[in-house]
């Protein structure tokens, strides 16, 4: 029988963005809904990014210490380890910068940030303390430090957009905005951002990400309206790439650490927790997320299955 | 699929000549959408407006029961694309692939049957055994049937195989459980369909690609079957999610019959991971039935939680249960905080003291899952219901204070509760979840001092 | 269209002073202000008021109408307030309004107290747990709230339906329903059904600035579908209501037709 495709008609078409110095990276740039080949042009893959910390992790888990441990003193090091596992870019998180952690000086991190980039030739996403005041102290002089190294920094958010986004401007990079979990709030935050100069088509959206089972829905159905407001209907402030920080919220879950013998029923905590995360990431895959932020390499190794298999 | 009131009204005549014996035409129409008045009652009907009525209540999707009685399942009957549009209504079923030759057919039953897990309030659980004619032969497969429905005799249950003489032999002795037939193709369509329609089970219809099983469906409908279920046979993650899209797309937007069924994946993979997430891409994806070849417990409990996430009414607030919950390690200097059971403000507040990295006690009262401002103007998170609920709580047990925070916004509530909850202070917090770790450190430093 | 002043509301931080302090006088002056910007019925929203909840409307009642002649919509979710609002309510200036009842089994009270005192009663189509999430669920709901007013002696003519206005910033499509079910209301019965709303919900949450205008707006987009009441601020609506009068030719035009 002859079956004739019902196709959509599409009003945008993500911006594309190449971020790193040396080694490049790259997301965006489709023209359909998430892996809707049919209709649509997709140059580039969704782009996974291996989350390190600027000090040793105070919450990761048991299943990311096993993998970690032996390199999370030295950020350095830690960096090149996981180049060493096939990461294509690194998102830094200046965790050390938060007022109740060790509440480091900004300075500090900058240094940080210009040894890593001087040493290691993969694109860089730096992330502050989601502090929204520290941070606001903290990436301005991050941002200058990494000047000309065309990096992704973030995040702005209400409280802060004003100097986060002057810094981007002035660094040269690309920017994250996030609102919490509502597809009017991130257009109004991108409206905001783009009124102080800063281009369009370098914003990336984070619609708040969330774990499986912990406001998961949420966020699968901001980043759907966020990208049909987008792609569909043309609303250039929304028809921008979506980042989902997929490991920071996972990694939080009792599923990632409960061990089986203190819940029977949820099983071996090994496949569990690893593919907490896996899961979580593939379905924002699916809900329009093109750049994720992740932290266990068994679990970006099955999404990056995943996006063979949809790219076959 | 029934009308609604208002889709019947509109092919009404809209004069109120209350012949029908109510006031206006909506209002009995909105009586013939419940069921309670015949349409025959309105004297201006006409056949052609029949004729309409009916045709508008065929769902674009078709939503059938399998099962029996007291155990059955409900697939199909999908309206939107996106959950946000409405929601989505019939959860994905969750079958667990028995093959006939299997040697411990029993302890694999025993899986199934011991599957269930409790999360937030609701039992979940694999719900159905596919059972798969591997042997190709008709006393196996009833030896291996007959195990099941000794265990578990009103389990629903898919049978897989390609042979009518098998179908037949298995059909026969589960009349009273409705099992789904899968499945027919180009080669059995003929023998499968006339099973289908004797004994009125779903029929699973099976081709490569759109096209070829819209020719088989074709064939089954001028048959008379109407419970159909699509497989296009999807080799890859990229076929699931286009055929599934383009299927459901057809049925919804281009009102295409001939596609708007229910679909089943196949989701048997060489690993345990990789078989999860094309189950997960199905459950996200438009797929009904997703047939697995294990169910270890850490996987049942990722795909239960994805599909109760996914189905949930994005209307209705997601409510978290009521009661006192732990969030770091809380001993009894720790303070306590109270909120409403709205899932998203137990999220953000809970997320927020996490941040604060100071254990709290969080104590998340009923509200029906309003928000704290709605709740509080609703009557429902008033002083009096919230000195109830600290009381029968027995938190004064664990605490050596007597010091509830309660959110900024009913801080008018402060004096009402402090009223009827004697010896208790009241301290008001602040309005957004984002200031609590501010708040609580605070909080903190002050009780340190004193 | 009946405009009713929403001002004395407990949601305002002055209005909560007042009351706690027993403050006659800026109740007073915001009722008068009302009644001079055109309200034809005064709002008294005390909240849940669980405590002392009677003595609280009494005051509020008799305070309102001491300086105005005009009838009290009277809102709280206690009965017990309601009705000692309803015994004290001076009808010589027309009668009450009970504010409200729903489809949640708790406010069937206000059905008794509507019957009980002879007074209309808004109804707002919401049941229990779970806002509606269309115009189709809220007709729904209207109707079965319909059957219990018959069921408690109500008469249809005394309900005003209210589809519950949501924020825009939140709830954007449900703006769009709410039109609609105005419009379906009135066709659940003949004569049509009144209908209400509470304006300024749907800006809650807007930036100041653009709170009368989305407001002001909408509303015209309600009287369009023919509602019948609006809770809301009077000085900021009544330009709307008067001019779409005149476009609807429900009043004579004249050059200076607001004016009067």
């Amino acid at each position: 029988m002859n079956f004739s495709i019902p196709k959509e008609t599409y009003a945008g078409i993500i911006p594309e963005i190449v971020f790193g110095k040396g080694k490049k990276a790259y997301f965006g740039g489709q023209s359909a809904l998430p892996f809707h080949f049919f209709e649509g042009h997709f140059p580039h893959k969704p782009l996974i990014a291996f989350e390190i910390q600027d000090q040793i992790p105070e919450d990761y888990p048991e299943e990311l210490a096993k993998t970690y441990s032996s390199v999370w003193d030295d950020t350095l090091r830690w960096a090149r380890f996981c180049e060493s596992l096939g990461a294509q870019a690194i998102a830094l998180r200046l965790t050390s910068t938060h007022p109740d952690s060790r509440d480091s000086k900004p300075e500090e991190a900058a240094d940080k940030v210009k040894k890593l980039l001087s040493e290691i030739d993969l694109p860089l996403i730096i992330l502050g303390s989601n502090h929204t005041e520290k941070d606001a102290d903290v990436l301005p002089i991050v941002a200058d430090a990494s000047r000309g190294y065309n990096c992704i920094i973030g995040k702005a958010q209400e409280g802060n957009y004003k100097t986060v986004v002057a810094s981007a401007m002035a660094g040269g990079h690309f920017l994250i905005a996030m609102s919490d979990l509502d597809v009017n709030l991130a257009k109004q935050l991108n409206i905001l951002i783009t009124q102080m100069g800063f281009p369009r088509e370098k914003i990336i959206i984070d619609p708040m990400c969330s774990a499986l089972g912990y406001g998961f829905e949420y966020t699968y159905s901001v980043m759907e309206r966020i990208r049909i407001a987008g792609i569909l209907q043309g609303d250039s402030m929304l028809c921008l790439p979506m980042v989902a920080d997929v490991g920071f919220y996972v990694w939080k879950t009792k599923e990632t650490q409960a061990s089986e013998s203190d819940i029977p029923e949820w099983g071996s905590l090994h496949e569990r927790a690893l593919m907490w995360e896996a899961v979580t990431a593939c379905s924002f895959l699916l809900s329009g997320a093109d750049l994720l932020i992740m932290r266990h390499p068994e679990a970006v190794k099955i999404v990056n299955r995943f996006m063979n298999d949809l790219f076959s | 699929m029934a009308l609604t009131g208002i889709e019947i009204f509109k092919l009404l005549p809209k004069t109120n000549c209350k012949k029908c014996g109510f006031p206006t035409c909506l209002a009995f129409a909105m009586k013939v959408a419940q069921g309670q008045v015949d349409i025959e009652q309105c004297p201006e009907i006409s056949e052609e407006i029949k004729a309409k009525l009916k045709e508008a209540s065929t769902p674009p999707i078709r939503g059938f029961f399998f099962g029996s009685s007291s155990t059955k399942i409900k697939i199909g009957e999908e309206l939107v694309l996106f959950r946000h549009e409405k929601k989505f209504f019939n959860p994905t079923v969750l079958a667990f692939e028995i093959k006939d030759t299997d040697s411990n057919i029993d302890l694999l039953i025993d899986e199934v049957l011991n599957s269930s897990i409790e999360r937030v309030g609701q039992t979940l659980k694999i719900d159905a055994i596919f059972l798969k004619n591997q042997s190709g032969k008709v006393d196996i497969f009833l030896q291996a049937l007959d195990k099941i429905l000794d265990k578990a005799p009103d389990l629903p249950l898919i049978f897989g195989t390609l042979k009518p003489d098998v179908a037949v032999a298995a059909v026969e002795k589960t009349k009273d459980i409705r099992p789904i037939l899968s499945e027919a193709n180009s080669e059995n369509i003929n023998e499968m369909a006339e099973i289908a329609k004797k004994y009125n089970i779903p029929l699973v219809v099976r081709d490569k690609g759109i096209e070829k099983v819209m020719a088989l469906l074709e064939t089954a409908r001028s048959k008379g079957i109407q419970d159909l279920i699509i497989d296009t046979k999807p080799e890859t993650a990229k076929e699931i999610l286009i055929n599934n899209t383009l299927i459901r797309r057809a049925a919804l937007k281009k009102g295409m019959k001939v596609l708007g069924y229910p679909i089943i994946t196949f989701a048997n993979r060489d690993d345990d991971f990789y078989e999860t997430i094309i189950a997960s891409l199905a459950v996200l994806k438009y797929s009904s039935i997703v047939v697995l070849s294990s169910i270890p417990k850490w996987k049942n409990l990722v795909l239960f939680t994805l599909r109760q996430n996914i189905y949930s009414d994005p209307q209705v607030p997601m409510q978290v249960k009521q009661g006192i919950y732990k969030v770091g390690e809380p001993d009894g200097n720790s303070p306590l905080m109270i909120t409403t059971n709205f899932a998203l403000t137990y999220f953000l507040v809970k997320g927020e003291i996490e941040n604060s990295k100071i254990p709290t006690w969080l104590a998340i009262m009923d509200c029906d899952g309003l928000s704290v401002l709605t709740a509080w103007a609703a009557g429902k998170f008033s002083a009096s219901k919230i000195a109830e609920f600290i009381k029968e709580s027995g938190i004064e047990e664990r605490l050596n204070h007597r010091e509830l925070i309660i959110p900024g916004y009913v801080a008018m509530l402060k004096a009402a509760i402090e009223d009827k909850l004697q010896g208790w202070k009241v301290i008001v917090g602040t309005k957004e979840a984002s200031g609590i770790p501010a708040f609580l450190k605070n909080y903190m430093k002050s009780k340190a001092l004193v | 269209m009946l405009i009713i002043g929403e001002r004395l509301s407990v949601i305002s931080k002055k209005v909560r002073e007042a009351i706690l302090k027993k403050d006659k006088a800026p109740i007073q002056d915001i009722a008068i202000e009302q009644w001079k910007a055109g309200a034809h019925m005064i709002e008294a929203n005390i909240g849940p008021a669980e405590d002392d909840g009677e003595r609280l409307m009494e005051w509020m009642v008799t305070t309102i109408q001491e300086v105005v002649p005009l009838p009290v919509s009277l809102d709280t979710t206690n009965p017990r307030a309601m009705e000692a609002g309803l015994k004290v309510h001076n009808n010589q200036w027309g009668k009450p309004l009970i504010n409200s009842t729903s489809l949640d089994p708790e406010r069937f009270i206000m059905f008794e107290l509507a019957a009980k005192y002879n007074v209309p009663i808004i109804a707002l189509t919401v049941g229990k747990g779970g806002l509606p999430r269309d115009a189709e669920e809220r007709v729904e709901i209207a109707l079965q709230l319909m059957e219990k007013a018959a069921e408690f002696g109500v008469s249809l003519e005394d309900i005003y339906l209210d589809p519950l206005v949501l924020q825009i910033s939140t709830s954007q499509e449900q703006a769009k329903e709410v039109l609609r079910a105005i419009k379906l209301f009135q066709d659940l019965n003949d004569p049509p059904m009144k209908t209400i709303v509470g304006l300024s919900n749907i800006s809650n949450g807007c930036p100041k600035h653009l709170r009368p205008i989305i407001n002001k707006y909408f509303l015209a987009l309600l009287m369009h579908e023919g509602l019948t009441a609006a809770i809301a601020n009077p000085s900021e609506i009544i330009e709307v209501v008067k001019t779409i009068n005149v476009i609807k030719g429900k009043t004579l035009y004249a050059h200076s037709y607001l004016e009067i």
